[in-house]
């Protein structure tokens, strides 16, 4: 991410485009989250069966949708609505958390949501992407250590929340600023602002 | 009632950020009240921007520069919303609701009706556009003309002084669209409304339309006036930009020479033998809605179909009558329920591939390997914006010969004269999802064919394409035909019915009865979704609570006993199926939750088994409830609770409702996106790596699907007021009733229970 452009007009007037699009990439993520759920648990259950902490890597695609939502829309509330609504896509298809999903979902999205509330929703570079992306993690993490690890001792709980929060903030970011590019350079994000970025790169 | 506004276009230029060169500039227009006009021009031109335009809605899912001035009846075209009717092509593009009558509704809604007023002037409006069935009906069971209706009505209810119209027949089979001509011809004269028709299938509006204006490829009006006169003038070179003009014959297929492609399954039958036949074949297809259980519903039933080397067959039908199923079947992209799908021998992967084993040789084709089936067989699905898998143009044609192992240098030359022909060589090196509609159908067919199938479908290939793209796609159906595939189309075109070799008509399969006894509904069905969802989420504090097995078997047994209750179903009539088994089904995924737990406290816990059961056990108490009340959650009923229980903001409340409409057609997307890779050769078959990448690209597609369906629904819900519309009325009531007080006090006895067993049991 090299330059930062903003959203247009006041950044909490969200236009009707901003609210369907973040509704609809929550319900794109919610049907793909529901079929990567399928095919997750065996990998992450034989990676982590000797250290469970490990079970991190292969959470951190859960906080994607809302990282993606507000990569595109950049207005305040679209990492929340999309993660949300993501969440609760999944939760009514049947996924093997329930209606706890929610939750999940609500702290992901408040998490990635802080990175950027903290540099005023102006700036989308690595920054905000890596302290959101870590925060949405260590959220998540600490609501697992209250709802299913309550066995855990504190170094594996801390370890837990170090390697998700780190995962998401590396891993997390460069899957969601390729989708948002490869979104950005077929033409499908002309409304938005990285649409915007990609016609300013080509005008050079 | 209104009657016709006047419209007017002052100097209007717009330049879509990205763009060189404006798609309209300094444009001037003025549409007198009450008249009909008819906007022709060639693809491209600018005629659905005008319209856009004219309904001031340039901005709502484009960004870019406008200038000059749009008035409708002397004001913008927004003020008073609802003022300027649109109507998308895409039936369904525009649906916001579960229901017919909410999904007219919806423009009430937005400008504060009461409630009170909605229904009868909902019925009012769905009469009259034709629309007989219940309110209560779902939009998902209408057909496209149906479809196009039901939007007409959403615009309609809000009593427009003009009524715009973006190619409103393009998707439809002839008889359906007058159909569709008729009723607005009806409406727009009996409330003197002013319209404007984009087509570029002039006939039939010829008639209906008093004024026909023509833009040219700049978005220039090169010609105005009285429709007969301006088509005896410029018919012809209309017509030659891919306009259907009436009284100008079809188009003949574009004659396309294919090179042999290398290792061509196709001609390895001989002209005229089967390749591929079907008997008695059953496919079913499961739909599914949130809120509802899923339900099965049978596409086709005892159907027969070969598809012989060198000919080509033309199913046609109804709509509804499994056409795309039988072909799909036909292909081995589905598996059929019941019934035979065989190849002919020299086709098998066991012959004609490299891994000759029995297995293969006697599997039906719905389980052969990706690359065995694209081999044989190629398949164009009706949107073929779907079936692009490469980065560029050329990439695209070129996936499946390389996939295939098939010599670069010579599959490349072949598919390059296929881009030539087809007018696509100028931009082999464009991303093929920066293209339009006609031009991404002509680069699906190339890339269908460039591989040389033996089995060529395509989903009704010529539904709403020009002149120049429909002589495309016949013409590479005849070339390869004549190279000794078999071809399959589904259609409803004359003209692709004419070309074909042999005509096949479907029926569509009688379903099974319902039973007519009424079915008794379980408690839980009367609860509304807010207490449905606390009961469920009130139970998160019991894995910090509860620290022993014991507590958790006690609790467990209070969720169970309670999850009971609200599943009986007292009263009379037929017990409903599925009840238990829809829960156990909803916890099965959870036993992985439940195990991962399990087997990390084992390990921590000094491999104890009491530890492990305790951890499982909690794990289990968080999730029952969750499996017992989730499909009972209507998602258009909690957003009405939202919105007016809990006072959340009304915009995205509304968005996130109807975009939860839709998961429908995201799981079917996912599907056909799926089905794609593996019949274009590329669907990832193992490993682990290739698996996470296809997951990430098929993502991908998914997002742009999303993209695509935001902006045409933005467009629609802007049309019907729902830019302004931060206060709102509803038309779905949110009533807290007694059955929602009881779940919640079920849902806080758990929570009780948990704190007794804490004090009570070690």
């Amino acid at each position: 991410m090299t330059s930062t452009i903003t959203a247009s007009g006041p950044l909490t007037r969200w236009r009707t485009i901003d609210l369907l699009t973040c509704a609809f990439l929550g319900v794109a993520f919610g049907v793909a989250y529901w079929a990567w759920g399928l095919v997750y648990a065996a990998p992450s259950a034989a990676v982590s069966a000797g250290f469970p902490p490990l079970a991190a890597l292969f959470s951190w695609p859960w906080l994607v949708a809302g990282i993606v939502g507000m990569l595109i829309i950049r207005r305040p509330g679209a990492a929340v609505f999309t993660e949300l609504l993501a969440a609760v896509v999944s939760a009514l298809i049947g996924t093997q958390w329930g209606l706890t999903t929610l939750v999940s979902g609500l702290v992901q999205g408040l998490g990635v949501e802080l990175g950027f509330a903290a540099f005023g929703y102006a700036v989308y570079r690595w920054a905000p992407l890596l302290l959101g992306g870590f925060l949405g993690g260590a959220f998540e993490a600490v609501y697992e250590w209250y709802s299913y690890w309550t066995d855990w001792g504190w170094d594996y709980k801390v370890a837990y929340l170090l390697l998700l929060g780190a995962s998401v903030a590396v891993l997390g970011s460069l899957l969601s600023v390729a989708l948002t590019r490869g979104l950005a350079s077929v033409g499908a994000l002309n409304p938005f602002p990285p649409g915007q970025e990609v016609r300013e790169q080509r005008a050079v | 009632m209104r009657s016709g506004s006047e419209v007017r276009v002052e100097d209007l230029t717009w330049r879509p950020f990205g763009r060189s060169r404006p798609v309209l500039e300094r444009l001037d227009l003025e549409i007198g009240p009450g008249e009909r006009v008819l906007l022709a021009g060639p693809s491209g031109s600018g005629k659905s921007t005008l319209l856009r335009a004219v309904a001031g809605l340039l901005l709502t899912a484009d960004s870019g520069e406008l200038s000059g001035e749009v008035t409708v009846g002397g004001a913008a075209p927004q003020a008073v919303p609802g003022s300027v009717g649109l109507v998308l092509q895409d039936p369904g593009a525009g649906v916001v609701a579960s229901t017919i009558g909410r999904d007219v509704a919806f423009g009430l809604e937005n400008v504060q009706v009461p409630l009170a007023e909605m229904s009868p002037r909902v019925r009012a409006v769905l009469d009259e556009v034709g629309l007989t069935m219940p309110a209560d009906c779902s939009p998902a069971t209408l057909s496209g003309g149906e479809s196009q209706r039901l939007a007409l009505a959403g615009a309609l209810v809000m009593e427009p002084s003009v009524l715009l119209l973006d190619e409103p027949t393009a998707m439809l089979d002839a008889a359906t669209a007058a159909g569709v001509r008729a009723v607005v011809a009806e409406v727009v004269a009996r409330r003197g409304l002013t319209l404007v028709v984009v087509e570029h299938r002039l006939d039939g509006w010829l008639d209906l339309v008093d004024r026909i204006v023509v833009l040219d490829g700049s978005g220039a009006v090169v010609a105005d006036g009285d429709p007969r006169r301006v088509l005896a003038e410029r018919g012809e070179s209309l017509a030659a930009q891919g306009i259907w003009v009436p009284g100008v014959p079809d188009p003949e297929p574009l004659p396309i020479a294919l090179d042999p492609a290398p290792d061509a399954a196709a001609g390895r039958v001989a002209d005229g033998r089967v390749v591929v036949s079907a008997m008695d074949v059953r496919v079913e297809h499961t739909t599914r809605r949130l809120g509802e259980p899923s339900r099965a519903t049978l596409a086709v039933d005892g159907a027969d179909l070969d598809a012989r080397a060198g000919r080509s067959v033309a199913l046609v039908g109804s709509s509804g009558a499994g056409k795309s199923s039988l072909m799909t079947a036909l292909g081995g992209l589905v598996a059929p329920s019941a019934g035979a799908v065989e190849p002919a021998l020299p086709l098998t992967p066991a012959e004609a591939g490299d891994r000759g084993s029995t297995r293969d040789r006697l599997a039906p084709p719905h389980e052969w390997a990706s690359t065995d089936l694209a081999r044989v067989v190629a398949w164009v699905p009706q949107r073929a914006a779907t079936s692009i898998v490469g980065r560029t143009v050329r990439d695209d044609v070129l996936t499946t010969p390389l996939a295939l192992g098939q010599d670069r240098e010579r599959a490349g030359r072949r598919a390059d004269a296929l881009l030539a022909t087809l007018g696509l060589a100028h931009l082999a090196d464009v991303d093929p999802r920066q293209l339009s509609g006609g031009e991404q159908r002509r680069l699906a067919m190339a890339s269908a064919v460039a591989h040389g199938p033996a089995l060529v479908l395509a989903d009704e290939p010529t539904v709403g394409q020009d002149r120049l793209t429909w002589a495309a796609v016949a013409g590479v159906l005849a070339a390869a035909r004549d190279e000794g595939a078999a071809v399959v189309v589904t259609t409803h075109d004359p003209g692709v019915v004419d070309d074909a070799d042999r005509v096949v008509t479907l029926e569509a399969p009688a379903q099974p009865a319902p039973d007519p006894a009424p079915e008794r509904r379980p408690l839980l069905s009367r609860v509304g979704p807010l207490a449905l969802l606390a009961a469920a989420l009130c139970v998160l504090p019991l894995p910090a609570l509860l620290d022993s097995w014991r507590q958790g078997v006690f609790v467990l047994g209070v969720e169970v006993l309670l999850g009971l209750l609200g599943l009986l179903a007292p009263g009379r009539g037929r017990a409903p199926k599925g009840r238990l088994r829809g829960v156990l089904g909803r916890l099965a995924p959870a036993a992985l939750a439940v195990l991962g737990v399990a087997w990390s406290a084992w390990l921590l816990g000094g491999r104890d088994l009491e530890v492990a059961s305790g951890a499982a056990l909690r794990v289990l108490c968080l999730l029952v409830p969750s499996a017992v009340v989730v499909g009972f959650i209507d998602p258009e009923q909690l957003g009405d609770h939202l919105a007016q229980r809990l006072r959340l903001p009304a915009r995205p409340v509304v968005a996130a409702t109807a975009a939860l409409q839709r998961v429908q057609a995201f799981d079917t997307l996912w599907a056909e996106l799926m089905a794609t890779r593996r019949v274009r050769g590329t669907r990832a078959d193992r490993g682990p790596v290739a698996r996470g990448r296809e997951a990430v690209a098929v993502t991908g597609g998914l997002l742009v699907g999303a993209l695509g369906q935001a902006s045409a629904l933005a467009l629609a819900m802007d049309a019907r007021g729902f830019a302004g519309a931060t206060r709102r009325t509803w038309a779905g009531p949110a009533p807290w009733r007694l059955p929602d007080t009881l779940t919640l006090a079920a849902g806080l006895l758990v929570v009780a229970a948990g704190v007794a067993a804490r004090l009570t049991l070690s």
